[in-house]
């Protein structure tokens, strides 16, 4: 051991920083490991307040934004003082960050990515603010959905604000704005002025090359060069689309050479009296106002419509509505054309409730040379209905499927194309009519005639109203048969529930934080969610129907019709600017997009947000204790030994206080000694019987669990390329590294009675040869962790599993399973010879556990 | 509500977010609730009519919040004046205690933090 060491240093001595002590290391690295964890508390506070049931204002944005960005500096400033001067860039990437929030806290929006054109199969959610609200619906219809839309392309508000700086827009459309608010112009004039700079404006020529590229690419993959298109408008910073209906222009059968001058007439549509009216009395700031554009192919369709997943009029119908013409659908949109009229059942089957077929003579056509021409309707067709049953089912599915991601009625404009499927052109909250709807001050009295099941207990982790059947979770099996339009019911808030968050209306849950995995994800997904209801399971059974209102966490028996139909038009709160403010500044905080340690963007340059920051100083503050400890002798403070055992892990611990009973002398520690928590806790689950299959398997296998015991048999070989089993233990914290060459598992856990403090990581990656076999040994210990309530990453090889906040009981049990991952894995891959292996681990892992709870 | 007529409560933060989350969440529960943003329009209607409850921020724009309750418990003693503020210091919460201030609460709250001090609000005034 020392002779190593010894040797270590000599090699590398000038490589280190001069002067600094183990107990220096240690102190900074503690110091980090607090940080990180109050870093993340603080974004993980931040995002619960979007549940909804805070009160929060524009000061406690400000606080949180200054509080995180001090942590994250001080993070820094820490890992600086471990790894002088190595970590340099990360001061340059911080600096961004922070420069991006203090814009976005001013009302200013900035396009968060470079690109001009995002092409539709590649927008996700969080682009809202490059693609704008429309686009992104869209794009979540086919890439959450999985719903049929139109091929097409975002031109970003990038390319918007590109279109502003190329033509020096900016101060005269603020000035124009700020005369009307002077009084000293009228809003006509100044909306006119306004589109006609607009029009006048050149089109940057990287933009235009882009657009035309875009074009060609999709004429190309269409295999049809006389595609039309539809350039709609995309705005970002409107309240809801809902409100903003009709606001901005979208121009169809455009033909490819007129889509730029359509693109400038969209964004001037942008500065329409309504449009600036509107901003301004919604309070919406010119600023927070930036112009995408959708860019379409037009469907030559067979038949289009309107699907109104709501009688708006008469909601209490229960009953969906649809207009469906031959053709194309621009005149039933608009209400210009007669259309056959459906009346659908709202409860699956979807009955037809009502029809009336009208009198089809013409329909629209695309006319040769672009735009649309009318042509007659064959006899035969003229009385024909529109749509079948088959289709009409279809339709209702498609309704409800975007009904529940948006939480509000559907407004939805279909066409159905050659091959006979419906795409969906648009969808839109549906305007309801708003008298016929119950007010919040009618609701009290109307509320009093239904039986309360649960109230005024648990935590809001999403707000809304959901009703429906009660679907109770007993094991992790039933989730495959979760009925569609269920309210869930289970015992814990287990991130494994976030499988099944496209077919349910609501969760209930006995136990469970609002700042865990699960109420994330349902924030993510708009279901109601209420954590903490104590006692939930008992209270409720599979079948009742229940109505679950999550704005006064209240569980009523039966439909409560009045409180939904309340909530169709009641004002969503995740609308007003300060939670918009929140989410945009989240986007620069919260997401994670470092996740592979091993991958080349793992860098300090690639840090996008805070949260990236975070991981990225916990990760090296970790590497460089380990490499520390490799290279330098031990402070006289810290013991240190070598794991004796009777299990094949050659593993130096190194104690730093209260981590192995008083009075070791030798170089040597027995398993009796350790006294740590989560030490004890990971030993005891590798030496459990039958986990650790002591049967040699050949080395030839390269896997790295069965090669991880190897001792450094060669003093000739470079430590970093020798297998290095490392555990730096206390009382009540333990990291443990194994290592080799690349591959690496690392166990973090703090274990003490305050049950927000306990946390444990883990993390495993094994380079074995066949791909395949690596890959069922990640989905295999992926299954185990999510099972256990660990919130669990894979990326291909690389699982990361987390848990936190549970007691020190629970966190302790989840150490000794990863103990027996440990042992248990070691050779797992080579085993690992078909897809039935995994559940057969599985079940053998839950046999382990059980076993450990008889003892 | 056990009363016939509905407890009155008035609502004044010149922040928006909060007047609108937490009317209709109040109505909901049968409260009579008028909310203003602007403590001109705030304090022209504690003259026109004396509330059970208020509901007020302490630092607005215009006038004080401060100055708005001590309006308040001058010509209606008997209103409960519930504080919620940004800025929760043990100077403003000790002032606004000597002021007669029912309770105090700092933001961000739950809803369900203040419909429990508005209870207990209610409670102490149907003893009086």
């Amino acid at each position: 051991m020392k002779r190593i060491a010894q040797w270590a240093r000599k090699v590398l001595e000038k490589d280190q920083a001069p002067g600094i002590s183990f107990n220096d290391m240690f102190v900074s690295f503690k110091e980090i490991l607090a940080l990180n964890n109050q870093t993340l508390d603080l974004i993980a506070n931040a995002n619960d307040k979007l549940s909804g049931d805070y009160i929060f204002d524009r000061r406690f944005i400000d606080t949180f934004c200054h509080e995180t960005t001090n942590l994250v500096h001080e993070l820094i400033y820490k890992l600086q003082v471990m790894a002088p001067r190595k970590y340099d860039a990360l001061t340059t990437s911080f600096q961004r960050i922070e420069s991006e929030i203090n814009q976005v806290l001013t009302g200013r929006l900035i396009s968060p990515v470079d690109d001009y054109i995002i092409p539709y199969s590649q927008i996700t959610r969080d682009m809202i603010e490059a693609v704008g609200e429309k686009n992104a619906h869209l794009a979540e219809l086919q890439s959450v959905l999985g719903l049929k839309i139109p091929e097409g392309f975002a031109i970003t508000t990038a390319a918007y604000f590109a279109f502003i700086k190329f033509n020096s827009l900016d101060a005269p459309i603020t000035e124009t704005i700020q005369n009307w608010h002077n009084k000293t112009i009228k809003l006509g004039q100044a909306s006119n002025k306004i589109k006609k700079m607009i029009m006048a404006g050149r089109i940057p020529k990287q933009l235009q090359k882009k657009i035309e590229a875009e074009i060609n690419d999709i004429s190309h993959r269409q295999n049809d060069q006389d595609l039309l298109f539809a350039i709609r408008s995309s705005a970002v910073g409107e309240d809801s689309e809902h409100s903003f209906a009709g606001q901005y222009q979208s121009k169809l059968n455009i033909s490819r050479d007129d889509v730029i001058e359509a693109y400038k007439e969209v964004l001037a549509s942008a500065f329409s009296e309504r449009a600036i009216e509107y901003r301004r009395r919604r309070g919406i700031k010119e600023g927070e106002m930036a112009m995408a554009v959708g860019c379409q192919t037009i469907i030559r369709a067979e038949c289009s419509g309107v699907l109104y997943t709501y009688d708006p009029v008469k909601p209490e119908k229960e009953t969906m509505l649809v207009n469906a013409s031959w053709g194309f659908g621009e005149q039933i949109v608009s209400g210009q054309a007669v259309a056959d009229h459906f009346t659908l059942e709202r409860q699956p089957p979807h009955a037809l409730a009502g029809i009336k077929i009208v009198h089809k003579t013409s329909a629209l056509a695309s006319a040769e040379g672009g735009g649309t021409q009318a042509v007659p309707v064959p006899e035969s067709r003229q009385e024909m209905p529109s749509l079948n049953n088959e289709q009409l089912q279809a339709l209702a599915e498609i309704g409800l499927k975007i009904e529940k991601l948006h939480r509000k009625p559907q407004d939805i404009e279909f066409a159905i194309n050659k091959e006979g499927s419906i795409v969906v052109l648009q969808a839109r909250q549906l305007s309801m009519q708003r008298q016929e709807l119950p007010r919040a001050s009618e609701l009290a009295k109307a509320l009093k005639h239904y039986s309360v099941i649960i109230k005024e207990k648990g935590t809001v982790a999403q707000q809304g109203i959901a009703a429906g059947p009660v679907y109770k979770i007993d094991n992790n099996n039933d989730l495959n048969n979760v009925p569609i339009g269920s309210i869930l019911v289970a015992k814990y808030a287990s991130p494994n529930l976030t499988k099944v968050m496209n077919r349910i209306y609501g969760i209930i849950t006995d136990i469970g934080s609002a700042t865990g995995h699960l109420a994330t994800v349902a924030r993510e997904f708009r279901i109601p969610t209420i954590l903490n209801m104590e006692t939930a399971t008992d209270l409720l059974q599979s079948g009742q129907e229940i109505t679950m209102d999550a704005q006064e966490n209240v569980i009523y028996q039966g439909i409560v019709k009045e409180l939904r139909y309340h909530s169709l038009t009641d004002e969503n709160i995740g609308d007003s600017f300060e939670y918009r403010l929140l989410r945009r500044v989240l986007r620069r905080i919260e997401p994670l997009y470092l996740i592979d340690p091993a991958d080349s963007n793992f860098t300090p340059e690639k840090c996008r947000t805070f949260h990236d920051i975070t991981r990225f100083v916990h990760e090296k503050a970790v590497q460089e204790l380990i490499d520390f400890n490799y290279y330098h002798p031990h402070s006289p403070d810290a013991v240190a030994g070598r794991l004796q055992w009777s299990f094949p892990l050659d593993m130096v611990i190194i104690d730093i206080g209260g981590g192995l009973a008083p009075g070791k002398k030798s170089d040597v520690i027995v398993p009796s000694q350790v006294t740590s928590l989560p030490m004890q806790a990971v030993l005891k689950g590798m030496s459990h019987p039958g986990v650790w299959d002591t049967e040699p398997v050949s080395i030839d296998f390269g896997s790295f669990m069965s090669s991880l015991t190897r001792t450094f048999s060669s003093e000739t070989t470079s430590p970093r390329m020798i297998g290095q089993n490392l555990a730096v233990i206390s009382d009540n914290y333990t990291n443990i590294s194994l290592r080799l060459g690349y591959h690496f598992t690392v166990i973090d856990s703090y274990v003490v009675d305050n049950i927000a403090d306990n946390y444990a990581y883990f993390r495993f990656s094994g380079g074995v040869t066949d791909p395949r076999r690596r890959n069922r040994r990640a989905r295999f210990i992926a299954e185990v962790l999510t099972k256990n309530d660990f919130h669990t990453d894979v990326h291909e090889d690389l699982i990361v599993g987390s848990i936190k906040k549970i007691d020190k009981e629970g966190t302790l049990e989840r150490l000794y399973l990863l103990g027996i991952l440990i042992g248990f894995t070691r050779q797992l891959d080579v085993r690992m010879v078909n897809e039935d292996q995994i559940t057969l681990f599985v079940k053998k892992v839950d046999h382990f556990m059980e076993d450990s709870h008889e003892h | 509500m056990s009363t016939e007529t509905k407890t009155s409560i008035l609502i004044l933060d010149d922040e928006p977010i909060v007047t609108k989350r937490l009317k209709p969440s109040l109505e909901k529960k049968g409260y009579e609730v008028e909310a203003f943003t602007e403590s001109l329009g705030a304090l022209k209607r504690i003259k026109e009519k004396n509330f059970n409850i208020v509901i007020t921020d302490l630092k607005m724009e215009g006038v004080d919040g401060m100055q708005f309750l001590t309006e308040v418990k001058e010509r209606s003693p008997k209103t409960e004046v519930i504080v919620i503020t940004g800025f929760a210091t043990m100077e403003t919460a000790k002032e606004s205690f000597k002021k007669g201030v029912f309770d105090f609460l700092s933001k961000p709250f739950k809803i369900g933090e203040i419909t429990e001090i508005i209870q207990k609000a209610e409670e102490k005034i149907m003893h009086k």
